[in-house]
């Protein structure tokens, strides 16, 4: 199986269904001749020409919200915001118009956008180019947000994506974009919606996904050599969120580690919570345990960061927790 | 009959019909049929009607709260109408009975309304650029108040519109006040129309009070961006003779201009110049009111018929 890239993977599928379908477009900031300022649409427009790949203004709020009334009029845009902290600048364009106008209009409309954005700290990006914004788009009716941890579910996920007749917020790590990963040949298309057991294992319940799955795939390592069998679970997007394979998952091993980079309140991390104590709290022999970001702006100065962020060790010594009786 | 006076036929009828439909729509209001949170258009036809009648039926609409006149004259089935207001299954929302808002009949290019004001404008550019992108000689009709034309994402919308030539036109409907703030105490400049040109864009100001004036800039502004020549601003100078919303004590305006405003009313002023020009009858205006007053109340039968949604409706069309 080959193995390449998240951003070879990234590019690959918008390739693929620009090939596939000529109502699909690709516009954003520098994603032109210049290739995206993560690279990540170099040569797309080469191949496919202006009409398909172009530059906007730095327009976040024309970015999103010309993206809908192109969706609403039988095109099938793939619109790009720089940095996954600028959902902010764009919030009604996502939340209220994106999400809603089929909802508020009777039905009478499918918004079928993408909106992509690289999320998460690398490089000292700082306060506002560092975040993990998926928990305030969970609770945007309409809207499904995608977060996806490897370069075979990214190809997947953003393929499905782009032919859901549903808006979809496509938030990629920025710092998994050089991390390399086994793709499938061919046409490769993964569920959304769908969890993913990335390590099976009987003790313990990890919820984790883009650089904490990572981090809860190397503690799961790390235990394995003391005997501990850890589970882990990758939802691939907070919504849908696959809640069955979470809830099976408890209801086994009777523990739940939840792990996000994004900071603890109002993180997503919550909102798994709260759904597990809803609905296995007999099954539980330990509380639920969130790993996440602090609860504090992205310092801008790279050497501080990792403060910032949970690492492996953090996701070991919350497993340890789990497992006391 | 000549063009042009088939055309202020046209241009009388459809005016007589948004106001005979809203006057209706307020008796449905008074009977508690309906909540009272209605922002009437009354005084603002010749401008709704005149810059809607120019468009094709595959033309996109995004219009805002000011009245249904923008809607009634796009096509929108008059009984739904009734029925988005009464909140039955049969108005276009199908029992959401979204009312003054969110009212669409995509068939007619009615694209439906930003409940955030401003909201539609980055939508109407985006659907300029999807006509552009499809390459037909659509055209994108976007009405706006003065109040909203302050909006950043009018900035944004006109800038990809110029930029790109898309064929929007952008018509702000100019009757002096947003809810009870004066336009001259929030737009830095006289007139709308004179961002326009910070754009690269034409812009038009017109007496938005007469249908006819309304008409021929919309007209060559839609025949502008069917050329592929790009958008254009037009703003129609007019008034509201109702409140912002039914039960405004309007305190903000004082009762001789609005006065002043109501002797310049076009349902009383159009058809006084068409008679006065010989250019149709009496009798051939009797019979306009008489068929449209027949046909609002015949919609208001028929939607007063509909059935009340279940409470499930409000978990449909949420995902496609």
């Amino acid at each position: 199986m080959p193995v390449i890239s998240y951003a070879r993977a990234i590019r690959e599928a918008l390739e693929e269904e620009l090939e596939r379908d000529d109502r699909v477009f690709v516009m954003g900031q520098d994603v032109g001749a210049y290739g995206g300022a993560f690279g990540i649409t170099k040569g797309l427009q080469q191949r496919f020409g202006k009409r398909r790949v172009f530059d906007t203004p730095i327009s976040e709020t024309f970015i999103v919200g010309g993206g809908v009334g192109a969706a609403i009029t039988g095109l099938r845009p793939v619109v790009e915001l720089q940095y996954a902290d600028f959902v902010a600048i764009a919030m009604d364009e996502i939340y209220n118009k994106a999400a809603k106008w089929r909802y508020m209009h009777g039905g009478l409309f499918t918004v079928p956008l993408v909106i992509r954005a690289p999320e998460g700290a690398a490089h000292g990006g700082g306060p506002e180019h560092s975040q993990s914004p998926e928990a305030m788009l969970m609770s945007a009716p309409g809207l499904h947000v995608i977060t996806p941890s490897t370069p075979a579910d990214a190809k997947g996920l953003l393929k499905s994506a782009i032919r859901s007749d549903n808006p979809v917020l496509f938030l990629e790590h920025k710092a998994l974009y050089g991390m390399k990963g086994e793709v499938p040949e061919g046409e490769h298309l993964v569920e959304i919606g769908r969890a993913d057991i990335k390590r099976p294992g009987t003790d313990v319940t990890v919820v984790a996904w883009t650089t904490l799955l990572h981090r809860a795939l190397e503690a799961a390592a790390q235990l394995e050599k003391e005997g501990i069998s850890v589970e882990v679970i990758d939802p691939r997007g907070i919504s849908p969120l696959d809640t069955d394979t979470i809830l099976t998952s408890v209801r086994r091993t009777g523990r739940l580690v939840i792990a996000h980079e994004a900071p603890k309140t109002g993180g997503a991390g919550g909102e798994v919570a709260a759904i597990v104590a809803e609905e296995a709290i007999d099954y539980l022999a330990a509380p639920i345990i969130r790993v996440a970001g602090a609860d504090i702006p992205m310092p801008q100065n790279s050497g501080l960061e990792q403060y910032a962020i949970p690492g492996t060790d953090e996701v070991i010594a919350a497993i340890r927790s789990a497992l006391r009786d | 009959m000549d063009e042009a006076t088939q055309r202020d036929l046209d241009l009388y009828r459809g005016m007589r019909l948004v106001a005979s439909w809203e006057q209706r729509l307020l008796r449905f209001i008074e009977e508690g049929r309906t909540s009272g949170f209605y922002h009437a258009g009354r005084g603002q036809e010749a401008t709704a009607v005149g810059a809607t009648l120019p468009l094709r039926v595959d033309d996109y609409l995004l219009y805002d709260h000011r009245g249904l006149g923008h809607a009634i004259t796009k096509g929108v089935p008059i009984d739904r109408l009734f029925g988005d207001f009464l909140g039955t299954v049969e108005g276009t929302t199908g029992g959401l009975g979204a009312g003054i808002v969110h009212i669409a009949w995509p068939e007619v290019g009615v694209l439906g309304q930003s409940g955030t004001l401003g909201g539609g404008f980055v939508l109407a550019a985006g659907a300029g650029l999807s006509i552009r992108y499809r390459n037909t000689d659509q055209v994108v009709m976007c009405f706006f108040g003065d109040g909203a034309s302050n909006r950043g994402t009018f900035h944004e919308a006109a800038n990809a519109a110029a930029l790109w030539n898309l064929p929007v036109i952008w018509l702000c409907e100019n009757n002096g006040y947003a809810v009870s703030v004066a336009a001259r105490d929030a737009i830095s400049v006289p007139q709308v129309a004179d961002r326009a040109s910070a754009y690269g864009m034409p812009g038009v100001v017109v007496d938005g009070m007469d249908p006819v004036a309304v008409f021929q800039a919309v007209q060559t502004a839609v025949e502008r961006a069917r050329r592929g020549e790009g958008p254009t601003l037009i703003e129609a100078m007019t008034y509201r003779l109702r409140g912002h919303y039914e039960g405004d004590p309007e305190t903000y305006r004082a009762a001789e201009e609005v006065a002043e405003w109501r002797a310049k009313d076009p349902l009383i002023t159009f058809p006084q110049r068409l008679l006065a020009q010989g250019l149709v009858t009496q009798d051939q205006l009797d019979a306009i009111d008489a068929d449209v007053d027949a046909s609002v109340e015949q919609a208001a039968q028929t939607a007063l018929l509909g059935a009340q949604p279940e409470p499930d409706r409000i978990f449909r069309n949420i995902y496609a």
